[in-house]
């Protein structure tokens, strides 16, 4: 069994240490600032003027999920560390393409350090002196589910405790080039997201991760769809919900494939990112947390309409 | 046995030549790949192991008309094609792509982004190679290959990861066989990257020598088709070798150095010898991370002695033929890595005189025939990013 026993995400959104927040969420209209956070209180000083956003960003999030007694200075040593990130730390990479075409001579090296995808995953191993499996996933849309395999295959290896997460920045760049090709109709956004995955429940247990698919090159994401139902015992009927990604607003139009749960488009509360499937999951996560009854919710990931991501989850008797 | 996994095809191209025959060949003829200068047009002033075919080359050599396209899409497309070599797709057997990138299309990136600075937007099509997934997409769809497609970034370590990843899903019983490896082209974003860190030798690199002064960048592509028993048989290939085993852990020490100690590599050897069920006095050879840098050989000398002791196996770099191609490099070295365990013989580390004090660690320096059974590779990458793994005779 794969277990969801801590969540933490840093987005646009009310989402940080706010057990409920799916509750509240209006769509972000792209004036809305990151929630502000306290890096000091998670990050040392001279660390945290060095370190890039997506960075901070990614540690406060694996810390938050680590911590026990709500203190940060307990946290648990993950025997993984799995990072999922569609473009990777575009910030630093866009710095220090500046910095090699404009400036001559000998060049300052910080931005190519941590331009680097497993920046963040090498980062939070760095904080936390942890020396277990650290791997950094980057499949566009589906970078997000292909971190969390990799766990769910930790888990069955025997592995405890692992850490698991989707992050992605917005650089204003971005915003040119998705103009320049009309590719979404939300706004674009940054987001991090981390969960703490284990194969033991535990009181703090947010739900569990009944399985994942992955399908690069989907030709009938319907088929693969129920196809993914009946091969975890799933009627189309026991869905409540489905949080789907898409880039446009009319995608329900011919794709709700005989699914009678209500379909969220999760893209319009977390802006668009590659990872925003994480965001998707922690607010289903926090829907069934909440939730009197038992309920399953599928994530529905068809953000790049070449890859299809499907993940069921299922919340669990406390 | 049902567990095992079984290595049954390779490609490659580098810098050295195309495909494994060249490159064996320029192995054993101890021809290096790397050259003064760029004939490509990248800075000047650098040694760079540079894939002799330019782009329109590589188009037409491997029939690839997608358009824009990045170089590093290119060299995977060349070496995974050549991995896979006359496989069909066959119903029943779950078959999937892992590739390994570090800088993905940044050769076409820069390439938009130095034009955007002089306000020209004209060539932003050329962002829709900056995805570092989409290499791997491209090589799964020219294979006619669908469902798990997955890329890995760790840096240099990528490649030994791609192949790490898809024997861990061959074993747990999500794939029957995978196409693994790892690729990366030559840009100015890494030279300029490497030359900021002041790593980067305007000499022919050296690893492992005391006079080492850092490394040269290559290129390339290294792929490898694993298999369970069940798909080998219906496919009907035949092992090169096995997997025997791997692990990757994380040194926690810089977010680029090198512990001193090899804490991570260390770690990472010991872990994959174990899950290879062998001990240190099983391994013949060596093929060494040896990047040429001050840091890194020193750092994994101190974690080859913490592992064999003073009985340390036969060990080279073979960097100084190809150069460092980064993510492809843990996958170009374990493709050389089966081609020895075939040939029994083992590499030369090219440019080694002397020594490094601390350590006294002498590579092989002549091209050696000798039985080999097991090979550990070791792959080292920013972030602390250790991976080792083992691949054994049948």
């Amino acid at each position: 069994m794969f277990y969801i026993n801590a969540a933490s995400t840093l987005s646009h959104q009310p989402s940080f240490m706010n057990p409920g927040f799916s509750a509240s969420l209006v769509p972000l209209s792209g004036e809305e600032m990151m929630q502000p956070v306290a890096y000091k209180d998670y990050i040392e000083g001279n660390l945290l003027r060095r370190m890039s956003r997506i960075l901070r960003m990614g540690v406060v999030c694996a810390k938050e999920c680590l911590k026990t007694d709500h203190n940060l200075e307990k946290l648990i040593q993950p025997d993984a560390i799995l990072v999922g990130t569609g473009l990777g730390c575009l910030a630093d990479t866009e710095k220090f393409l500046n910095t090699y075409l404009t400036v001559e001579g000998m060049l300052p090296p910080t931005s190519f350090i941590q331009s680097t995808h497993n920046t963040i995953a090498g980062q939070i191993s760095l904080t936390l002196g942890n020396h277990s499996y650290n791997m950094t996933h980057t499949q566009n849309s589906l970078s997000f589910e292909h971190a969390m395999l990799d766990g769910m295959v930790g888990l069955t290896e025997g592995k405890g405790d692992l850490l698991v997460g989707g992050a992605d920045e917005k650089i204003e760049l971005l915003d040119t080039v998705a103009e320049a090709f009309d590719f979404s109709e939300f706004p674009l956004s940054t987001g991090v997201s981390f969960f703490r995955l284990s194969s033991r429940k535990n009181e703090e247990t947010l739900g569990r991760v009944a399985d994942v698919e992955v399908v690069t090159g989907v030709q009938d994401p319907e088929k693969a769809l129920h196809e993914f139902l009946s091969g975890n015992n799933c009627a189309p009927s026991d869905i409540s919900k489905i949080f789907y990604q898409a880039p446009r607003h009319d995608y329900l139009m011919k794709n709700k494939s005989g699914m009678p749960g209500e379909w969220i488009n999760s893209i319009a509360f977390s802006g668009l990112y590659a990872t925003a499937s994480a965001f998707a999951f922690h607010m289903a996560l926090d829907e069934m947390s909440r939730a009197k009854d038992h309920c399953k919710i599928l994530i529905y990931n068809h953000l790049n309409p070449n890859n299809l991501g499907l993940v069921l989850l299922e919340s669990v008797e406390a | 046995m049902a567990n095992d996994v079984f290595v049954t095809g390779l490609g490659v191209i580098s810098s050295i030549g195309t495909g494994v025959e060249a490159n064996w060949d320029a192995l054993a003829g101890g021809i290096s790949g790397i050259t003064k200068s760029s004939v490509y047009g990248l800075d000047e002033g650098f040694p760079v192991g540079e894939v002799k075919l330019n782009n329109q080359q590589l188009c037409e050599n491997f029939d690839i008309t997608i358009s824009p396209v990045s170089r590093t899409t290119l060299l995977g497309v060349a070496a995974a094609k050549e991995a896979w070599g006359n496989q069909q797709v066959i119903p029943g057997i779950r078959t999937g792509v892992i590739a390994a990138t570090s800088v993905g299309g940044m050769d076409q990136s820069e390439r938009f982004y130095s034009q955007w600075l002089k306000g020209d937007a004209s060539e932003m099509g050329l962002l829709a190679c900056h995805d570092s997934g989409i290499s791997a997409e491209i090589i799964a769809g020219r294979l006619g290959i669908s469902g798990y497609v997955t890329t890995l970034s760790t840096a240099c370590s990528s490649g030994a990861n791609a192949i790490l990843l898809g024997a861990r899903l061959i074993r747990s019983g999500r794939l029957d066989r995978v196409v693994v490896g790892g690729m990366d082209a030559l840009c100015r974003f890494t030279i300029q990257g490497f030359n900021s860190l002041m790593i980067y030798d305007k000499e022919w690199c050296r690893p492992f020598d005391a006079g080492r002064a850092g490394l040269n960048l290559g290129e390339g592509a290294g792929f490898l088709l694993l298999e369970n028993e069940k798909s080998m048989q219906m496919s009907g290939t035949v092992p090169y070798g096995l997997f025997g085993g791997g692990a990757n852990a994380a040194d926690a020490y810089h977010q680029t150095a090198s512990s001193p100690d090899g804490k991570g590599a260390t770690l990472a050897m010991a872990e994959a010898l174990q899950k290879a069920g062998l001990q240190p006095s099983d391994i013949d050879y060596v093929n060494a991370h040896g990047t040429g840098t001050q840091n890194n050989d020193l750092s994994e000398s101190a974690a080859l002695k913490n592992i064999f002791g003073e009985k340390i196996p036969a060990f080279s770099s073979t960097k100084g033929y190809t150069g460092h191609t980064l993510a492809a490099a843990g996958a170009v070295e374990a493709v050389f890595a089966m081609l020895c365990l075939k040939n029994s013989a083992v590499l030369p580390n090219i440019n080694f005189r002397k020594p490094i004090e601390e350590t006294g660690l002498v590579p092989v320096t002549e091209w050696q025939s000798m039985p080999v059974r097991a090979i550990l590779s070791n792959s080292f990458g920013f972030g602390g990013n250790n991976t080792a793994l083992v691949f054994t005779r049948l």
